[in-house]
């Protein structure tokens, strides 16, 4: 079945491909935070995370715990190709409907 | 733990420990230290962390943790019923609408026991308003005479307010036509003891009930609003009632409730003084209301009352009785018809739960049968017995709440339906609704279902002997689980045939109720009542001449076979009582005679009634008021009263023993019952209405005609309203529908308790039906191997039977011995019909097990189905 994204998912599926490897919960708070200037609370990002993950677009995979983590792991999150093809798709939709929207609009 | 030197603030810290859910704690708790983020991101993940509950999670139990936070598991669990529940969706539907029912309907039932019978008087501090009644010759309540009345209020300490009333019908000339209004004159302390007071204007005083003074009127909210049009300037307004001018002086908040005359649209004060000749101690036709004084108890009030009731006899010992009197609650005089019942059927709508919570009950067990494969994996992997049997009553919590949800829903509609058929007579009615007591019922009873037919199923499924059982073999568990289930179904098929019986035995005594002859002929006569005194009919001489008219005018109409007026009409509520008093035979305390309902009657009455005659004869138009007084009594009242003598020529004083004619008895009529079927035909004395000297203002018409009666209705007030427009006509009733009546009241309960016993039925057999599906399928190995070793079709469907027959004898035996017992508390509502009747629990029972036998066949086609070719290939 298709997923529909919404609108925070977009953004985290965007900063995940942006941070390649190096994406976990802070790395994706600060890229969204520089970029968007929106500071979703951690909680909020692995929540989406985790959705994203049961729907199949995005995998994680657990590090090593680590001392300066206060020894616990970090959870790494990698985009799918079913999560790259449901951006695509989701990105399509914004640009046929702001397609020729009028003089008024410019499209981002 | 922490990183060198990072100090993150404990409590935000442990509040995330709890908060967070497992896929997201460690990760996140991590990124906080790493960052070396500062209090304030710990406390604003804090506030989002319940967020992470909201992720998909496949339910996997990891093994215990003293981290786990109690708070999303719970959630978890939640989810993870609800998912298992649509995925199971007729039985879940089976089991929810099962749960809907019971918790429906006894929250309904509720609905109308709760104002009747939990909060009847509406007052503050209701209960300690009593009822202060003489006992008369029968020890029966009576009412009290205005004198009476007067030195209660001056002697009694008991009491902080007294009050008297009567009843109050009067016609109101004012604005537009003539419009009857009902109400009570009362004594001035009336609101006092109520506790209420008028939200406009003022309540009565002293200086009211004083005769020559301005009459005055205090107005129900309805009749302000109706009659009036809410006008706020009702104060001070003069309203025409009976040709007497009144002063509105207050009107009533719209949540007062009368609720010993719930119609009464008005209230006028008393005005008795001892001068007048109905204040007279023998004129017994007050009711008394008082408040008791703080610490007094009703008994101790009732024993003052009662030595005032022997300084009363000492000083007056021709008026009084040697019963004495006594205080009753209100609440309990207000409810006495209906108590019985209304427990009865708490009682059983109760019992109906019962069976339906059984019910799903097995519903849970069979399937807590077939997931103990699942129950063992996850107890492998290290799920405790505590957690999985938490999860189980998180499911069967969460069937109570949506099945005790759907009951509210139920409640609602049903309680609408009840009030449609409830009798109109029933007190409060007003107040029957589904309010906030209902609701914290509803979800008690919710609360106690859940937990109940939760337990069971829940310590079997994941019981200790779980893991055993899964040593040695499935088989030892499944048996012990049938026994659980069939248990069960006994308890169910047992409760059942509690409720059939009961249904069973009211049925019967409504058959015999409805049987016993009212004493008159009621097929074909219509009636009426004229409220006569309105407008011109001033005098006693207009309203006679008014209603002679009134009956030539009928008489004349096309399609009236007969007519006549009476005073009092059988079964319609009317209550008229007189002492009589025998010339040949007076006793030393007059008070002690015997009293009748009095009837004065048109010529013909006795006719058009269809009452039979029994000896001498009945009247004539030459029975007026120039002619030697003449009475007719019932056959009762003569074999009661007259006996040794010869009735015919007696010669009886009605009223006062000292006062008016003596009239000769001329003859004997049949005994006609006018309080309801049940009551005992009290005596009766027939007058010609010529004859008594005080003129009733209020008659009932009574026609006979051919062909469909109530068509007449029109015509004849037509006829009426030609004589005098301004006469209202109330109460338009064929004689049939005022003995249907009558049986209102036992009717309701009966319809309602067939529902139970109906429903109770259909679940019984429902179970056992579920109980035999279920062990057909766990033994189809078994009955392959049978067939396979030569046992026919008839055989395995022989056995089938054989087993649900027997869970059902076991079923009867232990319903019959519950149904003996339980039907005592019944007696109360049977009518003509013993609780052990023979007749009715044979019928009920050869009704019980036809309907198992009919749940059994559906299972023993299955069974006779079963392929012993495929079993052995299975094996």
């Amino acid at each position: 079945m298709e997923s529909h994204l919404g609108e925070l998912e977009q953004l985290v599926i965007l900063t995940l491909l942006r941070l390649g490897d190096d994406a976990y919960g802070v790395s994706v708070q600060t890229t969204l935070a520089e970029r968007t200037g929106r500071t979703p609370a951690l909680a909020t990002i692995y929540t989406t995370l985790a959705r994203l993950e049961a729907k199949g677009l995005v995998v994680s995979h657990t590090g090593e715990p680590s001392a300066e983590r206060g020894g616990r792991a970090k959870k790494h999150f990698r985009v799918t190709g079913v999560g790259r093809s449901a951006l695509k798709r989701s990105l399509a939709d914004v640009r046929a409907l702001t397609q020729g929207l009028g003089s008024s609009w410019s499209a981002p | 733990m922490t990183p060198v030197g990072h100090r993150p603030p404990r409590l935000a810290h442990w509040l995330l420990g709890r908060l967070l859910a497992s896929h997201a704690r460690e990760a996140l708790l991590g990124d906080l230290a790493e960052s070396r983020a500062p209090r304030a991101a710990y406390w604003r993940e804090v506030l989002h962390a319940p967020r992470t509950w909201f992720a998909p999670r496949p339910f996997v139990t990891t093994t215990p943790n003293a981290g786990e936070g109690r708070v999303p598991q719970f959630l978890m669990d939640v989810r993870y019923a609800w998912r298992g529940m649509t995925r199971r969706k007729g039985m879940t539907a089976v089991a929810v609408g099962t749960l809907a029912l019971g918790i429906g309907a006894s929250a309904a039932i509720f609905s109308v026991v709760h104002p009747i019978l939990l909060r009847t008087v509406p007052y503050p501090a209701g209960d300690r308003i009593t009822m202060l009644w003489e006992r008369d010759a029968a020890g029966e309540r009576s009412n009290v005479g205005f004198l009476t009345f007067d030195d209660i209020a001056r002697e009694a300490r008991s009491f902080d307010a007294v009050a008297a009333m009567r009843y109050m019908n009067v016609t109101m000339t004012t604005s537009g036509e003539p419009r009857p209004l009902a109400g009570q004159r009362v004594s001035p302390d009336f609101f006092r003891v109520l506790g209420v007071a008028p939200v406009l204007g003022r309540a009565f005083e002293a200086a009211d009930d004083v005769r020559g003074t301005p009459n005055v009127l205090i107005l129900s909210d309805a009749t302000w609003r109706d009659a009036f049009g809410a006008d706020p300037a009702i104060l001070e307004r003069q309203v025409v009632l009976d040709g007497v001018s009144y002063s509105v002086v207050g009107v009533l908040p719209a949540e007062f409730e009368n609720v010993l005359v719930p119609t009464a649209q008005i209230y006028a004060p008393l005005r008795y003084d001892a001068s007048l000749p109905w204040a007279c101690r023998t004129c017994r036709h007050l009711r008394v209301i008082a408040r008791l004084r703080p610490g007094v108890t009703g008994e101790t009030s009732t024993a003052e009352l009662d030595l005032l009731a022997q300084n009363l006899r000492r000083d007056h010992p021709s008026e009084y009785a040697t019963g004495g009197m006594f205080s009753e609650s209100l609440s309990r005089y207000v409810t006495r018809d209906v108590r019985p019942a209304l427990l009865a059927l708490l009682g059983g709508v109760l019992i109906v739960l019962l069976v339906a919570s059984l019910n799903v009950s097995n519903i849970l067990l069979a399937r807590g049968a077939s997931r103990r494969g699942e129950f063992a994996v996850r107890m492998a992997l290290g799920a405790g017995r505590g957690r999985l049997m938490r999860q189980l009553l998180t499911e069967s919590a969460l069937l109570a709440v949506i099945g005790g949800s759907l009951g509210v829903l139920l409640a609602i509609a049903g309680v609408r339906a009840l009030v449609a058929i409830a009798p109109t007579e029933l007190p409060r009615l007003s107040a029957i609704g589904v309010n906030g007591s209902v609701l914290l019922f509803a979800l008690l009873l919710t609360a106690l279902v859940g937990v109940l037919f939760g337990l069971v199923p829940a310590r079997r499924a994941a019981g200790p002997q779980l893991q055993e059982s899964l040593r040695s073999g499935a088989r030892q568990l499944v048996g012990s689980d049938r026994v659980t289930r069939s248990v069960v179904v006994i308890a169910e098929v047992a409760l059942a045939l509690v409720l059939l019986v009961g249904s069973g035995l009211l049925l019967r005594s409504m058959d015999r109720l409805l049987a016993v002859d009212p004493g008159f002929d009621a097929e074909g006569v219509l009636t009426m009542q004229v409220q006569a005194g309105a407008g011109a009919l001033r005098t006693d001489t207009l309203v006679q001449r008014f209603y002679a008219s009134a009956l030539e005018a009928v008489r004349q109409l096309p399609g009236v076979e007969g007519a006549s007026f009476t005073s009092q009409l059988p079964l319609s509520g009317d209550y008229d009582g007189y002492g009589v008093h025998l010339q040949s035979r007076p006793s030393a305390n007059p008070s002690d005679d015997p009293s009748a309902f009095r009837y004065a009657v048109s010529p013909g009455y006795l006719e058009t009634m269809g009452i039979p005659l029994v000896r001498g004869r009945t009247f004539t138009p030459r029975d007026d008021e120039r002619a030697v007084p003449v009475a007719i009594v019932s056959a009762t009242f003569a074999s009661r009263h007259l006996q040794g003598l010869d009735p015919i020529g007696q010669r009886v004083r009605v009223g006062a023993h000292d006062e008016g004619p003596w009239r000769e008895i001329v003859g004997i009529v049949g005994d006609v019952h006018q309080e309801s079927l049940e009551a005992e035909a009290p005596g009766a004395i027939y007058l010609p209405e010529s004859q008594w000297e005080f003129v009733d203002s209020q008659r009932s018409l009574v026609v006979r005609g051919d062909g469909e009666v109530s068509a007449l209705a029109p015509s004849l007030r037509a006829a009426i309203w030609a004589v005098d427009k301004d006469q209202p006509i109330v109460r338009v009733v064929t004689a049939e529908r005022l003995v249907a009546a009558t049986a209102a009241g036992r009717r309701f309960a009966l319809v309602l308790f067939e529902g139970f016993a109906i429903v109770a039925l259909l679940l019984a057999a429902a179970g056992i039906y579920g109980v035999l599906l279920g062990s057909v399928t766990e033994r189809t190995r078994e009955l392959g191997v049978r067939a396979a070793f030569g046992a026919s079709a008839s055989d395995l469907v022989w056995m089938v039977i054989r087993q649900g027959m027997t869970l059902t004898l076991a079923g009867v035996a232990a319903g019959l011995a519950l149904a003996l017992g339980l039907t005592r508390t019944i007696t109360g509502l049977l009518f003509g019909i013993s609780a052990i009747d023979p007749f009715t629990y044979a019928a009920v029972t050869v009704c019980l097990l036809l309907v198992a036998l009919l749940a059994c066949f559906v299972p023993a086609f299955r069974a006779a189905r079963v392929d012993p070719m495929e079993t052995l290939r299975a094996e």
